[in-house]
């Protein structure tokens, strides 16, 4: 028993730097997917909210486009997308794969999506009557949505935020398919390829700790954000 | 102050549409505390909204305070919006923000050259313990003292209530209409109270118009009762009513 211990920590140990590199590499795409969620997520996410039928900017156009466009990215099998975006990001970025910003590039678009649609159902949480307030005081389009839907929002969205992070730790393992790096990558090669059966587990073991720690944060941020 | 003529709205649905005002027209005078009663559904949100352009006519003509309402862009409609005050049924505060921020609120939308500091006003409506608490923690009749304030922070010129008690119970109601009559007296501005509740118009308005329908049936001149309200606590009430016939 002792025996079998020292050898799997002996293990662990020859394996750690190719695992702490695919780590890092994960956290290189979950950046990107969480930069490009914030930046752009948010502002497209609000936009279908402020967009649909009888809202502040409704727009039947705008709305739809949007909409379908979410939909499809949403409903790609993501293993798909990565394999259809491939001659693009070779275009941009020189590689398609075998790095983890080649890979980010999915990772960006499937973040975008996935977290418009979270801020769009956060947003149709906010009371009617708040927007009626704003507007009953001349608010802007622009105040209305820093002054009073955000505010009321805004542990919904950490919490949407949470759940969309998580997801693109999932996500992210697929990029090991096409050799794009990180944790799914290295799962597969050792554990898959190689059956190093021990150091697979070490690393889904390592995944699931990110995932609880990303959870716990998340509840713990929205909670404090929460004064109702 | 306040000048509505031959208003129509309707409201289109997807099987049948709704003629929610039918030829409105109505006067209000300059610092005059009007009612508009009618019971549930008969139009007089639409007809408040009419007036800070919350909802636009069909067809006629609003006036306020000298300015067409159904002329203006977006811009100079937010201008009008600036000063006119609003109160709500549902309080409509933001929970996420203290009382004091909830009353400054409309102070960070526009400038104010002429408004009141948030320490008076919350103590007008007897609130100065609140400041730091959020709406959360404030029972009915606060929060609506809390509306109140961040309606009239801003001094406006004109006040719309649009069921300001229909939220609340009885006690709470006659404590928020003696706070509404003492703002109006104070500030002289130019009120329209919307309510289906007849004491709380009796009690805070001269004038009022009865709405059904859709339609202005009359527009009546009110009796004040020389008793005026007397706030009885809620068991003395209850006594009262239950106890007597
Ligand atoms: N935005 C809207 N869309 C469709 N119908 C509406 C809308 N607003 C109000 N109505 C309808 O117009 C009528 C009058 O409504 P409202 O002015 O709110 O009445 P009240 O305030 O007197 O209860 C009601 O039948 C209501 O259902
Ligand atoms: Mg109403």
């Amino acid at each position: 028993m002792t025996e079998s211990l020292a050898l799997y920590i002996e293990r662990v140990i020859e394996f750690s730097p190719r695992l702490f590199d695919s780590l890092w590499e994960t956290g290189i795409m979950l950046f990107f997917a969480m930069i490009a969620a914030i930046l752009l997520g948010i502002p497209v996410g609000t936009l279908l909210y402020l967009t649909a039928d009888s809202r502040p900017m409704a727009n039947r156009f705008v709305n739809r486009l949007i909409n379908i466009l979410v939909n499809i990215i949403r409903s790609f099998p993501f293993l798909l997308l990565v394999v259809a975006m491939q001659p693009f990001v070779r275009q941009v970025y020189g590689r398609a794969t075998g790095d983890p910003i080649a890979a980010s590039f999915p990772m960006v678009v499937i973040a975008i999506a996935l977290y418009a649609r979270f801020v769009e159902q956060s947003l149709m949480e906010v009371p009617k009557g708040i927007i009626e307030t704003a507007q009953s005081m001349g608010a802007t389009n622009w105040q209305l949505v820093w002054k009073f839907l955000f505010v009321e929002a805004r542990s919904s969205l950490v919490i949407g935020f949470t759940t969309a992070v998580i997801s693109f730790v999932s996500y992210s393992t697929i990029m090991g398919v096409v050799g794009g790096g990180g944790i799914g990558d290295f799962a597969i090669r050792f554990g898959y390829q190689r059956y190093e059966t021990d150091i697979m587990y070490t690393a889904i073991v390592l995944i699931i700790i990110l995932v609880e720690v990303f959870q716990w944060l998340g509840l713990k941020l929205a909670k404090k954000l929460d004064k109702r | 102050m306040i000048r509505l003529q031959n208003i129509e709205k309707t409201f289109y649905g997807k099987e049948t549409n709704l003629l929610a005002l039918n030829q409105i027209s109505l006067n209000v005078e300059k610092g005059e505390a009007f009612g508009i009663i009618g019971e549930s559904g008969a139009g007089k949100s639409t007809l408040l909204r009419m007036i800070n352009a919350l909802e636009k006519p069909d067809s006629g003509m609003v006036m306020v305070d000298n300015v067409r309402l159904t002329e203006l862009n977006r811009k100079e409609l937010r201008l009008q919006q600036k000063q006119i005050g609003m109160v709500f049924q549902q309080f409509n505060l933001l929970n996420n923000k203290t009382v004091a921020e909830n009353v400054r609120l409309p102070l960070t939308l526009h400038d104010y050259p002429n408004c009141l500091t948030v320490d008076d006003v919350l103590e007008f409506v007897g609130l100065e313990d609140k400041k730091f608490s959020y709406p959360g923690e404030l029972s009915g009749g606060q929060k609506q003292r809390v509306g109140i304030a961040r309606a009239l922070i801003t001094r406006p010129k004109l006040l719309l209530c649009d069921e300001p008690t229909s939220a609340l119970d009885q006690n709470t109601t006659e404590e928020i209409v003696e706070v509404l009559r003492k703002a109006h007296e104070e500030f002289k501005m130019t009120s329209v109270v919307v309510t289906h509740e007849l004491p709380v118009i009796k009690s805070l308005c001269k004038r009022a118009a009865l709405m059904e329908a859709g339609e202005i049936k009359d527009i009546i001149t009110i009796k004040q009762s020389d008793k005026s309200i007397i706030q009885k606590p809620y068991l003395e009430r209850a006594i009262e009513v239950l106890a007597h016939d």
